[in-house]
């Protein structure tokens, strides 16, 4: 489903990423794990076209996203939802308006009816544990968590094949936490969508992953199934995971 | 040396940003909408406070213009001045000053704090233009509301003129009103919304962009607006002098 091969993306000086290459196929939840800075928002911007690359290609479902401009690329992002790290929820609209936003905005010929548009909404929001009481709220009147979940609401509610999440557990209580890990494996169970998790959250990572990587220093130092990224040799990644297994 | 190629190379995506924006403005869909959302913001949130100013402009020019003519004994050309000057000059200019200093510090506020908070990556990942979505109703509304506001200026300012002049400095209305009449001509206000909507243009360009390519956190969205409020000022001074000396020469 998604296909990344020798991407390279550099910013001034800064060399961001030397050359990821891995192949995410349909159904996965794929988590990308790495420190602050190492990258990982950077490599999934690159996945839904926000960024283009100084070198390398990715693919995703057929489409050449490194390439493609204009209306082509606004055709392929149909294919995904996106939660981003601090939600990025509209705050001039209520929950209403920025979960219905991606429907509301479709070409006329495709757009749903307006009583359509809100049983979706409202479906939607149940599947995040929301009920219709908050359409009406503007985000700032909203809990982090309530954001969050208002967030995977709207990147669910044009049913894509893609769902992006940009660390969607960080600033979270262990309770939210669990919560949110709890809806993006039911994402998975329920709809059967791809995934690609970036975080640095470990604990999330292996109980949502079926496969993740660990991005250093521009490379993926590890790639595999939990268990196996857990026994690799890699110095980094051995240090990586040590701090947060030490503890348990 | 730096600064002066990292400033041009500003310069030149500000042009990008503003040719892709005027290109985005003839393609549909046409967000008629958002455009009169942005006209309520733009142009009736600024009339009070151009219409403070205008007034206050008003009554000060004829006190000074009265306090000037009165030594040539020629206070009656006192309204025809105000009428004049604040057509052709101070309207436009004294109404952009005013709306970059409310409305364009709000846009390139509210754009950065979009930016900044991933609100406009968002939105191009829902596959829908932030250009056209955010920026082209912002550029359509300021460009047909600062000659709506500039001759709203104009009104309230000629009526303070006329306040002052015949109530306050005794000028007879007979004179103050003729005199008026044989200043004026309809090219001159027509040259003052002229460079009301170029001022227009310009300020919502300049303020847009600021905000669109705000980055660093709140911090990055502060310098964007004080530099989207700096540069649409001196922008609409430059805009004023050179449309000027277009229009009646050296």
């Amino acid at each position: 489903m998604i296909e990344i091969d020798d991407l390279w993306k550099s910013f001034g000086d800064n060399q961001v990423l030397k050359g990821i290459t891995l192949a995410i196929p349909k159904g996965e939840t794929f988590v990308v794990l790495g420190g602050s800075g190492s990258g990982k928002t950077v490599l999934m911007k690159h996945v839904i076209g926000l960024l283009k690359p100084d070198r390398g290609a990715v693919r995703v479902g057929g489409h050449e996203m490194s390439t493609l401009e204009g209306k082509a690329l606004n055709e392929a992002r149909r294919l995904f939802g996106m939660v981003f790290q601090g939600a990025a929820l509209f705050d001039s609209m209520t929950v209403f308006e920025n979960v219905a936003f991606p429907l509301t905005e479709k070409r006329f010929r495709e757009r749903p009816r307006a009583d359509e548009v809100r049983a979706r909404v409202i479906e939607k929001l149940k599947v995040v544990d929301l009920g219709d009481e908050v359409l009406d709220r503007y985000p700032s009147e909203l809990s982090g968590g309530m954001r969050k979940r208002v967030a995977l609401a709207r990147a669910l509610v044009s049913d894509p094949q893609v769902v992006l999440y940009d660390e969607p557990t960080t600033g979270l209580d262990p309770i939210t936490t669990d919560y949110v890990d709890g809806m993006i494996l039911n994402a998975k169970r329920k709809l059967g969508i791809t995934s690609m998790v970036i975080s640095h959250d470990i604990a999330s990572a292996f109980k949502v992953a079926d496969r993740l990587a660990v991005l250093y220093d521009g490379h993926l130092a590890a790639v595999g199934t939990p268990e196996e990224v857990r026994r690799s040799e890699d110095p980094f990644v051995q240090r990586f995971l040590s701090l947060w297994f030490a503890k348990q | 040396m730096d600064r002066v190629k990292a400033a041009f190379e500003d310069f030149g995506r500000m042009l990008l940003f503003a040719v892709e924006a005027v290109a985005w403005a003839f393609r549909p869909p046409f967000r008629t909408d958002l455009v009169v959302a942005q006209m309520a913001f733009i142009g009736v949130g600024s009339v009070f406070i151009v219409a403070a100013t205008g007034l206050s402009v008003g009554m000060v020019f004829a006190l000074q213009m009265n306090y000037a003519l009165k030594q040539f004994a020629a206070e009656g050309y006192v309204g025809g001045s105000v009428a004049f000057s604040l057509a052709r000059e101070l309207a436009p200019v004294f109404t952009a000053l005013m709306v970059t200093g409310r409305a364009g510090s709000a846009i390139s506020t509210e754009l950065g704090t979009m930016r900044v908070t991933e609100q406009i990556d968002a939105m191009e990942s829902m596959a829908v233009n932030p250009i056209q979505y955010l920026v082209v109703p912002r550029i359509i509304a300021a460009t047909l509301m600062f000659p709506v506001l500039t001759m709203a200026f104009n009104v309230i300012g000629y009526g303070g003129g006329f306040v002052m002049g015949v109530y306050v400095a005794r000028i007879p209305i007979g004179p103050f009103v003729e005199h008026t009449r044989e200043f004026m001509e309809p090219s001159d206000i027509m040259h003052g919304l002229l460079k009301a909507l170029v001022f227009g243009l310009i300020v919502s360009l300049i303020t847009t962009w600021r905000g669109y390519a705000a980055a660093g956190g709140a911090r990055g969205v502060g310098e964007g607006t004080t530099r989207g409020v700096v540069m649409s000022s001196i922008a609409v001074l430059v805009a004023d002098y050179v449309i000027t000396f277009i229009s009646v020469g050296a």
